[in-house]
């Protein structure tokens, strides 16, 4: 089944130079869009009498560590560990709206989703804190991924049964994981007994190792190896993103996803159960986005902290999935300049002098530029794509076209 | 032949200018401190203890030879990295704004043990918020009571005049959580008010928020029911709907850690933690070489905590009984109680 599905979605090879001017068409909107905010963003910087490429110099720096100047001692190691830290668990965020998205749902909820994860990992990696790891992990991130599950389900059930749009169900869902999370730690039951808005830590066993021991005594890189935070949760992600991209394009599931994505009618009409298909897709998106949440409790904070209550990552996912143009190495890349950008900017800022709120310019701009799909001209044919193929009119249109392409895989 | 002596005159008196010049550079310079200031996620426009920390760093910055680098944390994920770069950097002071950074704080100080921290209102902690007592992490404390005195005084004397808005003998307080630092600002409060006018009435209530402006706004509005007519919020951001509740019926309030004189017209007075002194101390602590861990306490005495009159004109009796007051706690003659009075 699995097998002759992905046939179906196969069309004849095309040659590897027209493959790759396609690709070079896809990619050339959200590479587009990023140039573009840069130039603006770089403007504003400009304009507001600071130094653009001294700014740009501390984000690349503190994002990516390259380019740092010689003068104000940036560890590019300890940059890049960082930036690792912050786009991990945009992987799996990502996949939670990128999902749906192909679908043709708007899953606005991975921030709730994500913290249902959260709250799920802490609970579990509080009361069973004795358990050892090899029990207690697969629990917490099993625990987190279930309730992420449920609480996207939930939008996706009323979604097939009563019709209840997503979008509204999804981000009120968002408010009321945000209150919960506020209530468990603020006088709730999970509020450790010290009078602060946190909750106990989770247990030894239920934490995911880090890549570097923290160990006083070890210096990598020049710093003590503690300060190097990156945890195994990246290798989760990644392997995110590898089932993501096979449920998609090598399963009779991915097919009807796509399938009910691009015209619901026509895929009950073939025979798919559309309601059935736009519960399980909810379901999975919020698999991803709570065993973010969990990975995040796990390998990174160890207890839930009232940092929790203005979390952001669900929201930047989704303009990392629309970055990404909803495929996996999209959402790759996409989450590596956000979680670039989110290390960057501190370093911009304390080098630069230019604030750190540059950073949500530059991605709102980004976000602008693609909701407006005002760079399609970079679509058209002169970039080398065929004059048949018509030009997507809005963002979700332009996912749908990817969605009618062969896998990336395929082509070559 | 003396044309080349000549010569040769001239290139020996070029190298010992060039040794001059580089002996001249190579003296002792005078070192520039290093300062790294971490906001909390309320960043620098929070017109409190952001800010402040600011305006104490802008201060040192022309007082000292110090080169002062200001982050500013988006959300609590920030913490960690932010004073880590700075640590990383080796600078000589690393300054956390506010509680919410302790844990971070007590991390990051354990990993660079030759590098000083300083934190706002906290000290360096471990998940459970236990002080690591860290010997290289400084913690800058605030004798809230004193704060809390200079209010309560104003407080009593208007009500014993009968000057404040419907004088019934009743003022209260309203705290966002039973936990020590608010509850010190409504011990001075309570104490001085007392003090001043020995029959009143001090009610307090207590909204378990510090954030949700409604919550604070239900507690006033009893208060305001039970003939309060000064209130003293004590409750940071949820604190703002007590402003309000009291501008709305007509009745006085008092602002709490900044000057809150424009959060309403009904803020007659505010409660001050000078976070800019306390920054500026910690800073030249630093540059005198006399940085030691522990904690750092801020009071009148060392005009780290004080008071500021706002959208009112105070009648010169009680200014001056006010300054008497004042000069009484600076002289450790009077001492407010940390713990609230029966």
């Amino acid at each position: 089944m699995a097998a002759s599905t992905a046939t179906m979605g196969r069309r004849p090879g095309p040659r590897l130079a027209s493959a790759a001017r396609r690709v070079a068409g896809g990619f050339a909107v959200p590479l587009g869009s990023v140039v573009f905010a840069f130039l603006v963003g770089g403007l504003i910087v400009a304009v507001t009498g600071g130094n653009p490429f001294a700014a740009y110099q501390g984000l690349l720096c503190g994002g990516l560590g390259i380019a740092c100047s010689t003068t104000t001692g940036e560890n590019p190691a300890l940059q890049i560990s960082t930036t690792i830290v912050f786009f991990t668990p945009l992987l799996m965020t990502g996949i939670a709206v990128a999902l749906p998205f192909r679908a043709g749902l708007f899953n606005i909820g991975a921030e709730g989703q994500l913290l249902a994860g959260s709250v799920a990992c802490t609970i579990i990696g509080i009361k069973f804190s004795n358990l050892p790891a090899p029990i207690l992990l697969p629990m917490v991130l099993l625990g987190g991924t279930l309730a992420g599950a449920i609480w996207a389900g939930v939008p996706g059930v009323l979604k097939a049964t009563i019709g209840a749009h997503e979008v509204v169900t999804t981000i009120m869902l968002n408010y009321v994981a945000q209150w919960l999370v506020r209530y468990l730690i603020v006088g709730g039951p999970l509020q450790a007994a010290n009078g602060f808005s946190a909750s106990s830590p989770i247990g030894a066993g239920a934490r995911l190792p880090l890549f570097l021991p923290n160990d006083p005594g070890l210096i990598i890189f020049g710093l003590p190896a503690g300060v190097y935070r990156v945890h195994t949760g990246l290798l989760i992600g990644l392997a995110a993103l590898v089932i993501f991209a096979i449920l998609l394009w090598r399963t009779s599931l991915g097919y009807e996803i796509r399938a009910v994505g691009q015209s619901p009618k026509a895929a009950r009409y073939g025979g798919i159960n559309v309601a059935r298909t736009i519960i399980v897709t909810m379901l999975i998106a919020g698999a991803f986005s709570g065993l973010a949440g969990a990975i995040q409790i796990a390998g990174v904070d160890h207890n839930l902290t009232d940092k929790y209550f203005n979390d952001t990552t669900g929201f930047d996912a989704i303009a990392v999935a629309l970055l990404g143009l909803g495929s996996a190495v999209g959402i790759l890349f996409a989450s590596i300049l956000f979680g670039a950008l989110h290390a960057g900017g501190s370093v911009m800022q304390a080098d630069a002098g230019i604030s750190s709120s540059l950073v949500q310019i530059l991605q709102a701009l980004i976000l602008f530029s693609i909701a407006a799909n005002f760079l399609r001209v970079l679509r058209l044919p002169a970039f080398g794509r065929r004059p048949s193929a018509p030009a997507p009119t809005a963002p979700a249109a332009a996912l749908m076209t990817e969605a009618a392409k062969a896998p990336p895989g395929e082509t070559t | 032949m003396a044309h080349s002596r000549l010569k040769v005159l001239g290139l020996a008196s070029v190298a010992f200018m060039l040794l001059a010049a580089c002996g001249g550079t190579s003296g002792p310079a005078a070192k520039v401190y290093k300062i790294g200031l971490v906001t909390d996620i309320g960043g620098l426009n929070d017109k409190s203890f952001n800010h402040l920390a600011d305006v104490g760093l802008e201060k040192a910055k022309t007082d000292f030879k110090v080169q002062g680098d200001v982050v500013e944390s988006k959300s609590g994920d920030d913490y960690v990295p932010n004073l880590t770069n700075f640590a990383s950097k080796k600078y000589d002071l690393v300054i956390g704004v506010g509680f919410l950074m302790q844990t971070a704080v007590g991390t990051v100080s354990g990993q660079f043990p030759t590098v000083n921290f300083a934190i706002i209102d906290g000290a360096g902690t471990d998940a459970n918020f236990n002080d690591l007592k860290h010997p290289n992490v400084q913690s800058l404390f605030f004798k809230e009571q004193d704060a809390g005195a200079m209010v309560g005084a104003l407080a009593g004397l208007l009500e014993k005049q009968g000057k404040s808005k419907k004088p019934a003998h009743v003022i209260s307080a309203v705290g966002g959580i039973s936990i020590p630092p608010v509850n010190h600002y409504i011990a001075g409060y309570k104490w001085a008010a007392t003090m001043e006018d020995p029959g009143i009435k001090v009610l307090i209530g207590y909204s378990n928020d510090f954030t949700d402006p409604a919550k604070c706004k239900n507690v006033a509005a009893n208060q305001i029911a039970s003939k309060a007519d000064i209130l003293f919020q004590v409750a940071g951001g949820c604190g703002l709907g007590v402003l309000q509740a009291a501008g709305q019926a007509g009745v006085y309030s008092v602002g709490v850690d900044a000057d809150q004189k424009d959060a309403d017209p009904s803020v007659i007075a505010s409660a001050l933690k000078k976070v800019d002194v306390a920054t500026y101390t910690a800073i030249q602590n630093v540059v005198n070489g006399k940085f030691q861990g522990g904690a750092l306490t801020f009071s009148i005495a060392n005009d780290g905590a004080g008071y500021a009159i706002d959208n009112l004109t105070v009648p010169a009796d009680i200014q001056a009984a006010l300054d008497d007051l004042k000069a009484k706690i600076k002289a450790g003659t009077l001492t407010p109680p940390a713990d609230i009075p029966a």
